[in-house]
């Protein structure tokens, strides 16, 4: 269990308890200002937000002391209000369980990013109460909603596992969950922010892949899975090769795997990453 | 050397719908955002910026001046030092102001 399972759990992961998926979503409410056209920074635009401009400048300046000060003042509000965890497909399939209403939207990172059309980007899913007052919010919403049944969202989702994207719960307003991203880097922001300059926006999820090198053939299959430059052939001996340290433990490789020779294993069960989130 | 990339607003003045240097880019260097955003609506394309906010992570391979329609995209190179110099001025500021 991670912190926010300690304290936003009730006794199981953070994002399978339904209390977390509940109407106080709606404490989150846009300053009265912009109503009128506030002024946005493009430099925010996207998960992280100016915080990225900013630990650029730390990095070209050398100056570790100010990297981590941006990083420490930016995670404790991300972390009241707005951040993401790595989930497996299993317990993405459980949260539209749990979740409602459900409807695909177009994801901001990809607009940010790659400037993708709405009609080929809607690749997130948007949940709970939110969803419902899209209208009052086009930017945020670009391109509307379009409202799916949950046996719709889980074909989709399968999908998306298939296609080899990463996804991810995330918050909006903590701990309640308004969102279900389908992840890569670098198209996907948090997950390029967190590979890039270690911003802990996104939190590994609470499993770890691991090799079993007796059952591994070497076939690659795995090969180009993972999102997170976690995973690549050991060319000497023939096996894939897990960096454990560097999982985030989506499952993608699991699942691409003819010969169920990955494992996903509870984090927790390894002393040496279970504090690695 | 680190990339220095400027545009021209007068002259870049779609972004979205043009998206030529977001697509082209290998490296994935520019963000584009809405400069104002609105209750009811969504922000006109006028006000969209494109800005390189990963510059840090720019080869200067030039894909993006070239694809450019508009000669709208500014891009130098300038010594690692001479840019960590001024983002140290810029964070003593930073410090000196918060302890005044």
């Amino acid at each position: 269990m991670c912190w926010v399972c300690e304290k936003y759990g009730n006794g199981e992961k953070w994002y399978l308890n339904p209390e977390n998926y509940a109407r106080r979503l709606y404490k989150v409410r846009k300053e009265g200002k912009e109503s009128a056209g506030a002024d946005a920074d493009p430099q925010a635009a996207g998960m992280g937000a100016g915080v990225v401009a900013e630990l650029v400048k730390a990095r070209i300046s050398g100056d570790q002391e100010w990297e981590d000060e941006i990083k420490r003042d930016a995670l404790e509000q991300a972390y009241q209000t707005h951040f993401g965890q790595v989930v497996t497909l299993d317990e993405y399939l459980q949260i539209l369980d749990i979740a409602y209403p459900l409807a695909k939207m177009t994801c901001g990172c990809r607009r940010v990013q790659r400037g993708m059309p709405d009609e080929e980007n809607f690749t997130c899913m948007g949940i709970g109460p939110g969803m419902y007052k899209w209208e009052r919010w086009p930017e945020t919403y670009h391109g509307g909603v379009e409202f799916v049944t949950t046996e719709e969202a889980k074909e989709w989702a399968m999908m998306n596992h298939k296609e080899g994207r990463v996804q991810t719960v995330d918050v909006f307003g903590t701990p309640y969950i308004g969102g279900l991203c389908q992840c890569e880097y670098p198209g996907c922001v948090a997950v390029r922010n967190r590979i890039d300059y270690d911003f802990k926006f996104l939190l590994k999820g609470h499993t770890v892949a691991k090799v079993d090198r007796a059952k591994c053939t070497g076939c690659k299959s795995c090969l180009g899975r993972c999102q997170f430059k976690a995973l690549n052939l050991e060319v000497y001996t023939s096996k894939a090769y897990i960096d454990m340290d560097q999982c985030f433990g989506c499952g993608l490789c699991v699942t691409a795997c003819p010969s169920e020779a990955i494992e996903l294993i509870d984090r927790q069960s390894m002393p040496g990453l279970a504090e690695n989130w | 050397m680190i990339a220095q990339i400027g545009f021209d607003y007068n002259l870049c003045t779609d972004p979205l719908d043009c998206r030529k240097c977001l697509s082209v880019c290998p490296s994935v260097v520019f963000v584009c955002g809405p400069t104002r955003v609105w209750k009811g609506r969504e922000s006109d394309p006028s006000e969209y910026r494109i800005v390189g906010r990963y510059f840090d992570k720019c080869s200067g391979c030039g894909d993006c001046v070239k694809v450019c329609p508009t000669n709208a995209i500014q891009l130098n190179f300038v010594p690692r030092e001479q840019l960590a110099q001024k983002f140290r001025e810029e964070r003593a500021a930073q410090l000196k102001e918060r302890n005044s």
